[in-house]
């Protein structure tokens, strides 16, 4: 009953938060000016008349309330439109890029997830030892290397260490045929560490402090007073505490995900939303850009729920104290 | 046997472990230290750019694309030492591999605080002087001194990347102090206004949490045209990062106000009869001040890293003004890459100095 809730509460803030971005969209489209045609009305050879057909053919002519209306509408039935850079419809172009940019975040969160846990477990167990500076050390430095950089130093050694054999054309070229590509496992683990290195900081730095708070905990205490082994206390008891925060941490750290893809996928090219996104944006293909934001956005958002439901699934203190929380803030908010 | 030892063991714990501590305080110290000196040298360099800078960013060899960096010799080709270093002068003799080779027959020493393209210090003081460069020579035919090298136009990467500071350290500071502004505002009034206001406000600020960042600010520069001036760059850009960048600090804003409201110095201000405005500037503000300020640090690095991705998609700064995103660009080109590497990503080390400062600054204010 309470999923229930959650899942139509969820889906009701998506739904308004798409509508209010793609408005908003709309609306600088009409306070910018200029359309995709306008490359086109500079070229000589495309006559006003010309241009003026083109423009009734793509609807562009229409007043913008109109040709949101139009766009919505079609949104709703699934159909998103046409590309003007590809020809193609839009929703056949997103779903493949979905495919790689989701196998490439999966395989970055699951990477990052390792090697948090790892790391945060041994530094958590003693408190001071050199894992635990080391690991200081390694979340100040990840957390401060930008992804931008962190893909050009990648880049670069792959091309000194000639680890990659790319096209001679950039992601530009390769957007239009994302499966015809020489295909490498080096490929996508590249950017997928690249896309997982400032998340690992992330996970890191909340695994090492939510376990070593659980340790302080009486019930630690107990355990190992019962006489458990070290390691059940540490994954069975400790880890189970500390996981609260890092289910809610993996929801918000979706949209980074999403953005650094943006980036990481552009740099080291993979061909997904983010790589298209960026082909998208420098064509002022506004159906392609907006079929992007909300299917990136979806994502996130189903990624947000997912968080929040195992969230549930995990605490059993917060189905039961639902009620009573809210109370309590509703006093709180008087 | 115990009179031997000056020091008894009791008194050795605790001196250890005042030294212990004290250690731990000079490391929290020494971050907020380094990062603010990081920072103010950043501001420094932004500032004097001009003078740091040996050429015009715009001046051109076009004898010499995509050169390396210069090779700074202390010995000549005969094998005698000098006190003061020197370049020689250098030629393309395969264009296509760009490799390039000395003339020997002339030296050009280097020389501190030499005369060059004139410009304004500081906006005021017109001057032609900087800080390194080339000795004056009579010949007109003296080479250049490229530190970094040249790019692909023949500029110098060096005095581009140092100008280039500029237009990042004033977009994402002032996105900062703009989005924190609006989000502190918006914050504070939804902690103090009615229930559906409040629940509005912070749904809105919710859903734009939730959206990726880099994807939105891409989708709405889509509206406006490719290519744009700098300073209408600028200001879009700073419009685009407020517009997405206050929901973080309305939430926290918001948060702090309402605990701070239940407050008992607070309530005791209230039955002084003190007016909710006085309270909200007086007593509720700088008690907030502290997250706050964390907060901005954390913004600030993404602001300028998502200003210089997309000025390296194209779409922020444009050539031929020069910005860090769009010099990291040129690293599109694998063979030069291969070639130049620290040459080309000589930027990206700069905006990872300048992200650990600022990272180092928020540890020191979050652990003091």
């Amino acid at each position: 009953m309470f999923l229930l809730k959650l899942i139509l509460n969820r889906l009701v803030q998506t739904l308004m938060t798409l509508l209010i971005v793609t408005t908003l969209t709309f609306a600088m489209l009409a306070a910018a000016g200029g359309d995709v045609l306008n490359t086109l009305s500079a070229d000589p050879l495309a006559s006003a008349a010309t241009v003026q057909q083109m423009r009734h053919i793509y609807g562009l002519d229409q007043p913008l309330p109109v040709r949101y209306w139009r766009w919505l509408e079609h949104t709703v039935r699934g159909d998103m439109g046409e590309s003007f850079y590809y020809h193609a419809p839009v929703s056949r172009l997103l779903f493949p890029r979905l495919l790689n940019t989701m196998m490439l975040a999966l395989l970055a969160l699951f990477m990052a997830w390792s090697v948090a846990l790892t790391l945060g477990m041994m530094a958590a167990r003693r408190v001071g030892s050199w894992a635990d500076r080391s690991c200081e050390a390694i979340i100040l430095l990840a957390s401060s290397t930008p992804r931008l950089v962190l893909a050009l130093v990648v880049l670069a050694l792959a091309s000194q260490f000639s680890l990659l054999n790319f096209g001679s054309g950039a992601a530009l070229s390769k957007a239009a045929n994302p499966v015809n590509r020489s295909s490498s496992w080096l490929q996508i683990v590249l950017p997928a560490v690249v896309l997982a290195v400032p998340l690992m900081a992330l996970f890191l730095a909340q695994v090492r402090d939510g376990v070593r708070q659980a340790l302080r905990e009486d019930f630690v205490m107990v355990a190992r007073a019962k006489g458990l082994r070290e390691r059940d206390v540490l994954f069975r008891h400790a880890l189970r505490a500390a996981l609260n925060p890092l289910i809610t941490i993996f929801g918000y750290s979706l949209g980074g995900v999403m953005s650094g893809s943006v980036i990481v996928e552009t740099i080291l090219d993979w061909p997904g939303l983010g790589a298209l996104s960026v082909v998208a944006v420098q064509s002022r293909d506004v159906p392609l850009m907006l079929g992007i934001v909300i299917i990136t956005a979806t994502a996130v958002f189903a990624g947000n729920l997912l968080a929040d439901i195992l969230l549930h699934l995990n605490d059993p203190r917060l189905r039961q104290n639902d009620q009573r929380h809210r109370s309590v803030q509703s006093v709180a908010t008087r | 046997m115990n009179g031997k030892f000056f020091v008894t063991p009791k008194f050795a714990t605790t001196l250890r472990q005042r030294f212990k501590a004290a250690l731990a305080w000079l490391a929290i110290r020494a971050r907020l230290a380094i990062g603010l000196c990081i920072l103010l040298s950043f501001a420094l360099l932004a500032g004097g750019a001009d003078f740091l800078a040996p050429y015009d960013y715009r001046a051109q060899s076009r004898m010499e694309p995509a050169a390396p960096r210069a090779a700074i010799h202390w010995q000549d080709a005969e094998g005698n030492w000098h006190l003061r270093p020197f370049i020689y002068a250098r030629k393309i003799t395969d264009p296509l591999t760009r490799t390039y080779t000395e003339d020997l027959a002339k030296r050009y020493p280097l020389a501190l605080l030499t005369r060059g393209y004139s410009y304004k210090l500081c906006g005021l003081l017109s001057t032609n002087l900087h800080l390194f460069g080339l000795q004056e020579s009579d010949q007109n035919s003296a080479p250049r001194l490229y530190i970094l090298g040249t790019d692909a136009l023949g500029r110098d990467r060096l005095s581009r990347m140092l100008l280039a500071s500029r237009f990042s350290l004033l977009v994402a500071p002032l996105s900062m102090l703009l989005a924190s502004l609006l989000g502190i505002v918006i914050g504070c009034l939804a902690g103090y206004s009615r229930r559906w206001l409040d629940a509005l406000l912070m749904r809105v600020a919710d859903a734009m949490m939730a959206l990726p960042v880099l994807v939105v600010v891409l989708a709405a520069r889509a509206a406006f045209p490719l290519a744009l001036s700098p300073a209408r760059a600028g200001v879009l850009l700073v419009a685009l990062f407020v517009a997405i960048g206050w929901a973080e600090m309305a939430r926290l804003a918001r948060g702090e106000v309402l605990a701070l409201r239940q407050r008992d110095f607070v309530t005791a201000a209230y039955s002084l009869g003190m007016t909710q405005r006085r309270i909200l500037f007086r007593h509720i503000l700088p008690n907030m001040s502290r997250p706050l300020l964390i907060q901005m640090t954390l913004m600030l690095p993404a602001f300028l890293l998502n200003e210089t991705a997309l000025s390296y998609l194209g779409v922020g700064l444009q050539e031929p003004e020069p910005g860090w995103g769009n010099m990291l660009a040129a690293a599109n080109d694998l063979t030069l890459l291969q070639a130049q590497p620290f040459e080309l990503l000589a930027p990206a080390l700069l905006i990872f100095v300048f992200v650990l400062g600022v990272r180092l600054v928020s540890d020191g204010l979050q652990n003091r």
